[in-house]
């Protein structure tokens, strides 16, 4: 009936899904302006996590910015604190050894995991699948043991020290690894029976949010949404750092990145990760976990308490913190949502001059309006899931 | 005449009982246990008396008790009659379909037949649908009388959906009132004494269709977006607290009972046991005397059709369970576009079958 | 996105410029198409039944038969009558150790002062009479602790150490949060696991 449609005085209604809403796990605030069902414009207010992250970096010394970056991004906290101290290895100029490189991929890998289970169990919970979320928050239990296992806390990790490691792998680690792999697999194959087919869930999720490739790197994507759109950009395969170079895994890229594609990406990088794990551990090589280089690295207890060059070091850095040279650096990791930068300036005293984070989940949040112009309020739900945008990183 | 009173008067108190003593606050433990054993978890056990928790059961009382000293508030500016009446609209209808549905069969007891079926109509199916109608009131004044937006967009989603649904769930009967020839529910549970003339090996698509729409129908997931997700704020019954609240939500799990009630009736056999006919069942109570044959005939056929209703409430409750729920244009387009055409058809192929 | 100009576009990813065979991707779509059975509901609903219904019935028979070794088949842990059992790793409370004499083996450096990330300890310092130097007050605020660990890691003396305690740690006054020397102190015996740990990861390495 277009021409009582043309009659009818009709107006849109502004909504506001604020910062504390079921779906926004992250506090965003979204102005949605609706005709009816359908929206029309969609504005993203984000900075309602904002906790000055690079400000309290020039206030604390190198080392002490470490247990910050377990807060940014907070499902995979172990995948920040390698970069910041694969950020500031890089400015300093040295390498660690083997098996420290061998043991931060498997942390990195295990924070992977843990991301992306927790990403589609609230995928699952948003949509009504209740227990495809529980299914997933179990798994993600059990890696979170395995994490706490390793360094004691199982989300504020606190566990790599530039130069090195916090410790060592305990015992019983590989036999305890496999087992939670062996349940965490079943796990997944149950989730997938329960969604992936699922035609509930495909008409939810499929053809929503559709992003060609061009337009998807136009935007700044990286990450799963960026390879669900068919680009294999994976800051592991493109950038190797640390052994990625040595281990056999695949990088599962989408069709046309809609929400689908980015489910299933995730999904399949889950697999990929555990895969990685395995590997790890199987070519891990024994030896040194920390560098011997007394002024960035404090040295152990035994040799504090009996070179005086230690003790006089570690007095050192502890008070002033250490001292990178002056410079610059840049340096990206394969973070959960996408590549996550760290541009640091040193100036040469124990503080940092500048520590900025470049968060992959921004540019992400930043293309909901473009993803959301002319479907139903009840898209944005699934959409805004498997963005996978976390308030931490984002807002720092 | 006074026989015919004092039996009816004991049906009613029965499924009085049964529904709204057993039923209700059963129901609601079950879906935790049953949701907790299903997600590796334990459930809510901890409510105890004098430190007996009978497994979880007593939390059904504390939720009583904790629900008769709610304040019982009515937003500022809505209809206050309107807003009363909501859910008694919506419970009563739920209640009061299940007196059509027969729990058992003809039975002679001291000289007497008892049909065990609170009011055995003619238009027995008839009658529940147009219960069902009704309840849908009870939530588009639910919606409208709070006066709240996002209730208002709630209880016209709903409206819409209920409305939808109650077609198709007429057409898809059809093809089994066309197969048994009677729209008296007993006559249909009857019928089914044999096993192969079971509703569901007649109309197996029919079966799939009706409970589809009746779930549909009762606003559980997975088409539950009046309730849970009508812009992710509690839909049409926002505005409710304390006894009303738990008059919607008491509504919906006897609506459980009644869906499950129905879906026995018509596709599996009522009270019957599987291969086991209603004479096979006296003659094996020959025993205790024709009126103890009676007895105990209709005892175990109570017993058979409550254990097949209990069934069906479990199979609802682990389809809440499993599946996503639906986005709204995706259910309207699954009834318009998809239950009613497969029930026209169904009622075609049912035809012709017939004749020939 | 341009890669560099010396590479071969035939043998390299366009949008990445790295060799196909490294990069291995791998198409996750096309092995998730609908085939008719699936476009029809119900078969895959009968599917994520199935799965739901093994979980439960192996839940209720774990009830009544648990599997070897544990009380119940589902995963929860029924707190508080049950605890889970904490690695040796396990970062809790900080706590200052005791020496045999009921003194605290601290000897105020000033090391976990200066290395707190959230600035939770406070010491004043002070010597005995025999010249031993000792923290006439040592103040940590519980309601800046972030729990990081970096305290045990720095001092020289395994004077503080995390113990395994997450219980106990709410109060209903904010300034019963400050803890003082008092409430840190405890024996040897009752953190001796904690020491051992820290002894093991932290004493002697090879560099």
């Amino acid at each position: 009936m277009p021409d009582i449609e043309k009659d009818l005085h009709t107006e849109h209604m502004v909504i506001n899904m604020g910062p504390s809403h079921p779906v926004t796990h992250g506090t965003v605030k979204f102005l949605v302006t609706l005709d009816g069902e359908t929206i029309v414009d969609l504005k993203v207010e984000i900075g309602y996590l904002h906790r000055g992250f690079e400000k309290m970096c020039e206030n604390g010394t190198w080392q002490q910015v470490i247990p910050y970056t377990d807060r940014l991004n907070y499902v995979s906290p172990l995948i920040n604190n390698v970069g910041y101290a694969l950020a500031v290895e890089k400015l300093i100029g040295i390498d660690v050894p083997e098996r420290c490189k061998y043991i931060r991929v498997i942390a990195c890998e295990l924070s992977r995991i843990a991301d992306h289970l927790t990403n589609v169990a609230a995928g699952g919970l948003e949509l009504g699948a209740f227990t495809a979320f529980l299914y997933f928050v179990e798994a993600r239990e059990l890696v979170w043991d395995l994490i706490e296992m390793l360094c004691g806390a199982r989300v504020t990790t606190n566990y790599v020290r530039i130069g090195g490691l916090k410790n060592d792998l305990p015992e019983g680690f590989s036999e305890k690894t496999r087992d939670v792999f062996k349940r965490v697999r079943v796990l997944w194959k149950d989730v997938d029976h329960l969604l992936t087919k699922n035609r509930v869930f495909i008409d939810r999720v499929r053809d929503v949010a559709v992003l060609p490739a061009d337009e998807a790197i136009a935007l700044g994507f990286t990450g799963p949404c960026l390879r669900a759109c068919g680009v294999p950009y994976d800051v592991r395969k493109a950038q190797p750092y640390l052994v990625y170079d040595r281990m056999d895994f695949e990088v599962p890229i989408g069709d046309t990145g809609d929400n689908f594609d980015k489910y299933l990406v995730r999904m399949e990088e889950i697999l990929q990760s555990m895969r990685i794990v395995e590997q790890a551990l199987d070519q891990l090589p024994s030896g040194p976990i920390n560098i011997d280089m007394p002024q960035y690295r404090w040295q152990s207890k035994d040799d504090i308490g009996s070179r005086i060059d230690s003790l006089i070091f570690h007095f050192k850095t502890v008070i002033d913190g250490i001292k990178p040279p002056p410079g610059e650096v840049y340096l990206a990791v394969e973070g959960g949502n996408g590549e996550l930068g760290f541009y640091l300036v040193s100036d040469g005293t124990g503080k940092p001059y500048k520590c900025r984070v470049r968060p992959p989940s921004f540019p992400l949040t930043a293309a909901m309006s473009r993803l959301m112009k002319g479907r139903l309020i009840a898209d944005i739900v699934p959409t805004f899931d498997m963005i996978n945008m976390i308030g931490g990183e984002c807002d720092r | 005449m006074i026989a015919d009173l004092i039996e009816s008067l004991a049906k009613i108190i029965f499924i009085f009982t049964v529904n709204l003593g057993f039923f209700a606050p059963v129901l609601g433990w079950v879906e935790r246990k049953q949701s907790a054993l299903i997600q590796d978890r334990i459930g809510a056990n901890r409510a105890d008396i004098l430190g007996f928790t009978v497994i979880g059961l007593f939390h059904s009382l504390a939720d009583a008790v904790k629900v008769l000293t709610k304040e019982d508030f009515i937003p500022a500016g809505a209809n206050k009659f309107f807003h009363t009446m909501a859910p008694f609209i919506s419970l009563v209808p739920a209640i009061a379909a299940f007196s059509v549905i027969p729990f058992g069969g003809k039975y002679t007891v001291f000289g007497h037949e008892v049909h065990l079926v609170i009011a055995d109509l003619d238009v027995g199916i008839l009658f529940v649908f147009a219960l069902a109608s009704l309840s849908t009131f009870g939530v588009v004044l639910a919606g409208w009388s709070s006066r709240s937006n996002w209730s208002l967009m709630g209880g016209l989603r709903a409206s819409a959906q209920m409305l939808s649904y109650e077609v198709a769930m007429g057409l898809t009967i059809i093809g089994i009132i066309m197969v048994f020839g009677s729209l008296k529910l007993t006559e249909i549970g009857a019928a089914q004494e044999n096993f192969f003339r079971w509703g569901i090996f007649l109309q197996p698509v029919g079966f799939i269709l009706f409970l589809t729409c009746a779930i549909a129908e009762n606003k559980r997931v997975p088409f539950d977006i009046p309730e849970a997700e009508s812009e992710l704020v509690a839909g049409y019954f926002t505005e409710y607290s304390g006894l009303k609240f738990v008059m919607f939500w008491m509504g919906e799990f006897l609506e459980i009972v009644t869906i499950s009630g129905m879906v026995t009736t018509l596709f599996f056999g009522a009270w019957h046991l599987p291969f086991v006919t209603d004479q096979m069942l006296l003659d094996f109570f020959q025993f205790a005397g024709p009126n103890g044959a009676g007895i105990l005939a209709m005892l175990v056929n109570i017993a058979t059709f409550f254990g097949k209703v209990v069934f069906f409430i479990w199979l609802q409750m682990a389809i809440r369970w499993t599946l996503p729920r639906f986005r709204y244009d995706q259910i309207m387009r699954l009834c318009w576009k998809m239950i009613l055409p497969i029930s026209l058809i169904n009622i075609l192929v049912t035809g012709l079958v017939l004749l020939i | 996105m341009n890669t560099t100009t010396n590479l071969d576009p035939a043998k390299h990813h366009p949008m990445v410029g790295v060799p196909v065979d490294v990069l291995k991707p791998k198409r996750v779509r096309k092995e998730v198409n609908l085939t008719l059975w699936e476009k029809v509901y119900v078969f895959e609903i009968l599917r994520g039944l199935y799965v739901t219904t093994k979980h439960f019935v192996v839940n209720m028979i774990g009830f009544v038969a648990p599997p070897k070794g544990k009380k119940r088949s589902v995963f929860t842990v029924y707190y508080p009558e049950e605890r889970v059992t904490l690695p040796v790793a396990y970062r809790g409370r900080p706590v200052l150790v005791m020496r045999k004499d009921g003194t605290e083996r601290c000897v105020a450096c000033g090391l976990c002062e200066k290395i707190c990330p959230a600035s939770a300890i406070s010491i004043v310092a002070g010597e005995r009479e025999d010249l031993d130097r000792y923290p006439v007050s040592y103040t940590l605020d519980m309601s800046r602790c972030v729990y990081c660990g970096y305290c045990e890691e720095v001092c020289p003396k395994e004077a503080i150490v995390m113990s395994s305690e997450y219980e106990g740690l709410a109060e209903r006054d904010r300034k019963n949060l400050r803890y003082s020397k008092d409430r840190l102190l405890r024996s040897e015996e009752s953190v001796k696991d904690r020491i051992e740990y820290i002894r093991r990861i932290y004493s002697k390495w090879n560099y």
